[in-house]
């Protein structure tokens, strides 16, 4: 039993931060990304045996959370009530951007950033995690695909949407000048 | 290029130097090596609740409960097959009272949801003012039993429908509850 959790801990653990930040871009405030991500984990945990012959684990992990954040945002959208607290919520990580120490360039970037947080609550689910995970973090657009089990087309199409979107709120609030 | 096309140019550059600085959450000192040792126990846990319900038999307490065995197997091998004729039951006012719903599986269901929907005045104990509930269960190869504990918070009543899914399928379950 000891030895399941050591193997479990040492094929899950190296993809810890990126499976993190998926859940935080899904969930958007803490206290849901760590249930995800909790989640996640107990799932894999009962698929050992099958985890230790998937290739890419990470991208094994990441697909299995998506599909459960699919699958709770559907089946719950109609009764659950989201509780966030203040600094957790979507908002609340604006504060935690770190700055050059020069202190009025720092505070022009926190305000463009809190109104791009704004500009994204706009945008639809799905643009909005297709925008974060490629522009952001760094997701090729195959491992969007991957992961959200969608045509590269429609990736593509959903980042196109996304940033013309986002340009646009960002243009009329007066957060870019033209 | 135009002045659109310019303009156009500049804000997709500078949308991508801001989204290049949207902060990248961390999770806090610690969580890791608590998720780990939660997903141990947790996992291990939902194993043995999947061995135990394999043997539920045991578990039905005589008298107390109201036993509607509604399922049969059919031919295919995924969700259990329910039967079409709806069985009813009759709870007392504010009397909690328990209901088991027996599910027949023709195979073992990792992670099948399913879904209580109560009738108007009718509520799962344990969860006040909720008209649907919704979970994660798993099901052993043949019967598994699943009590419900109805209480009648009205003397309305109506059709309890619990929907069990897995993957693409699903099935349903009518259960007509009278409040007496």
């Amino acid at each position: 039993m000891q030895e399941d959790s050591q193997v479990f801990d040492r094929i899950v653990r190296p993809h810890f931060d990126r499976l993190y930040r998926l859940a935080w871009r899904l969930a958007g405030a803490r206290e849901e990304a760590e249930d995800l991500f909790q989640e996640v984990l107990i799932k894999a945990f009962g698929k050992l045996d099958q985890l230790l012959r998937i290739e890419e684990p990470g991208s094994w992990l990441a697909r299995m959370m998506y599909n459960l954040f699919v699958d709770r945002h559907r089946r719950y959208s109609r009764q659950r009530l989201v509780v966030v607290d203040e600094g957790q919520a979507p908002g609340g990580s604006v504060l935690e951007f770190a700055g050059d120490e020069n202190p009025e360039r720092d505070s022009q970037r926190m305000e463009q950033l809190q109104a791009l947080e704004n500009a994204l609550s706009q945008l639809s689910e799905e643009h909005r995690i297709v925008v974060i995970l490629h522009d952001t973090d760094g997701y090729k657009l195959e491992e969007i695909q991957d992961l959200m089990g969608v045509p590269v087309g429609t990736v593509k199409s959903r980042l196109h949407r996304a940033r013309a979107r986002l340009r646009q709120i960002l243009t009329d609030s007066g957060t870019f000048s033209r | 290029m135009n002045r659109q096309d310019d303009n156009t140019l500049i804000e997709e550059r500078e949308l991508l130097d801001l989204m290049k600085d949207y902060p990248m959450p961390e999770a806090t000192t610690g969580f890791y090596d608590e998720a780990l040792v939660t997903a141990a126990e947790e996992g291990r846990r939902r194993q043995k609740r999947r061995w135990l319900m394999t043997g539920f038999g045991s578990a039905v307490a005589a008298g107390l409960a109201i036993f509607v065995v509604a399922l049969t197997l059919s031919g295919t091998p995924d969700v259990p097959a329910v039967d079409d004729a709806i069985p009813g039951v009759t709870i007392a006012l504010a009397e909690p009272r328990t209901v088991n719903l027996v599910f027949s599986s023709a195979e073992a269901l990792d992670s099948a949801m399913l879904t209580v929907s109560l009738p108007a005045g009718v509520e799962l104990e344990g969860f006040p003012g909720q008209s649907e509930v919704t979970w994660e269960t798993s099901l052993a190869e043949g019967r598994n039993l699943l009590p419900l504990k109805l209480v009648a918070v009205a003397p309305i009543g109506g059709e309890l429908l619990a929907r069990l899914e897995h993957d693409d399928r699903n099935r349903t379950f009518r259960l007509q509850v009278n409040v007496g």
